[in-house]
């Protein structure tokens, strides 16, 4: 699978392929910070005077670079297609091994950090339980009835919550054996077929 | 077994004859024990129509008193010998003790039950749903090739008369987690019922 760039993005990208790959390292730094923590336009100012051009070349040069490496990212692009598809941009021997190295090495945290814009469903976090047993009420005395107390912490796109519930001893046997047969179906052939053909 | 004085003395109508006939009383006593253990029970003594006493007042008071002394009595789990002892000291002839403890000894099981659940618990979980699904892409990633459980516990409430539900997502493991806590408080169990 490749990239395919718009006239614009070639054009912003363009600037970088006049630059030593000192200069392209350097631009990479700065559009994984900003991928990081996002834009500041001030480093602009300051790379523009150096590099004696422009505020908006460099503008959308970091910005071209931005795209390529999160667009790659979110793809999942192997080696192989990412060097097939910045070909076509004009940059020299050195600049691609350049932007091939950062690619390969920020890709897994530019998708943790995508990851974090995905819709998030409640989720298990941790369990904790508690083995209580009840020997009155209020309504009646000289009870001897055996409870499992549980706290349940779900997340939910960073926002913690936590349920309490309980249940009885025969229940728990019964829930853990429904969950562990849940477990066991990820094992079976054919969950392994599907997840070794859908890739 | 100890009722308050104003209950004692209620009690102490229900031993007598004058307002309770003998050949009444074990239809009385049967119908007060069914409705305390059975909501739609509860007014059947309304339905009792060989009460021909003088003093209707009379009656409602000794019923009073006899729920009164049946609830309290399962509620401290008291035994025959003391149920016995405190009919004695409202005076009741032995055969109408003899009939209340018989009662009391079939239903004790089911009032204990009931008085029981009556009160406030956390959600009860009853029963689990599970689904596996294959996370194959979302509009921000592609290639995210995961799978995800979600996970339904069915929960009762006392208050409530269907179940609720509590949802919640897992990975792989996450549920492997969730799984070996609780296996270790089945351990746990397992332990405490054998030693």
């Amino acid at each position: 699978m490749l990239l395919m760039f718009e006239d614009q993005h070639k054009e912003h990208l363009s600037f970088l392929t006049q630059v030593s790959p000192d200069v392209v390292k350097e631009f990479c730094r700065i559009s994984m910070e900003f991928i990081r923590k996002g834009t500041n336009p001030k480093i602009f100012q300051g790379a523009a005077q150096k590099l004696n051009v422009d505020v908006d070349t460099v503008h959308h040069g970091v910005e071209g670079l931005m795209y390529l490496l999160t667009e790659s990212s979110k793809l999942m692009l192997n080696e192989i297609d990412f060097q097939d598809s910045i070909m076509t941009l004009g940059f020299d021997e050195d600049t691609r091994q350049t932007l091939l190295e950062i690619y390969l090495q920020n890709r897994r945290e530019i998708r943790t950090i995508l990851s974090e814009m995905t819709m998030d469903l409640p989720h298990y976090h941790n369990l904790e339980w508690r083995f209580d047993v009840q020997l009155a009420s209020r309504s009646l005395r000289r009870q001897t009835t055996p409870t499992v107390l549980f706290k349940l912490h779900t997340e939910d796109s960073g926002v913690k919550d936590t349920t309490i519930l309980q249940t009885d001893p025969v229940n728990l046997l019964h829930l853990t054996k429904v969950l562990d047969e849940a477990l066991q179906e990820m094992k079976s052939p054919y969950c392994r077929r599907i997840v070794r053909n859908i890739k | 077994m100890e009722l308050p004085q104003s209950m004692q003395d209620a009690l102490t109508l229900a031993g007598e004859s004058i307002h309770i006939p003998d050949a009444q009383f074990p239809s009385f006593v049967e119908v007060a024990f069914r409705g305390v253990i059975n909501s739609n029970e509860r007014n059947a003594i309304e339905n009792l129509k060989e009460f021909t006493s003088k003093d209707p007042a009379a009656v409602k008071e000794a019923y009073a008193g006899l729920v009164a002394m049946v609830i309290e009595a399962a509620k401290q789990d008291t035994d025959i010998e003391s149920l016995s002892s405190l009919l004695e000291d409202c005076k009741f002839p032995p055969e109408r003790i003899k009939e209340v403890s018989e009662t009391y000894q079939k239903n004790k099981p089911a009032l204990q039950i009931l008085l029981g659940s009556v009160g406030r618990t956390p959600a009860h979980i009853v029963d689990v749903d599970w689904r596996l699904d294959y996370y194959v892409k979302n509009n921000h990633m592609e290639k995210v090739n995961e799978a995800v459980y979600l996970i339904t516990l069915k929960t009762e409430l006392p208050s409530l008369k269907e179940l609720q539900e509590v949802q919640f997502s897992c990975s792989q493991e996450q549920l492997q987690d969730l799984v070996g806590k609780l296996k270790d408080a089945c351990k746990c169990l397992e332990r405490i019922s054998q030693g």
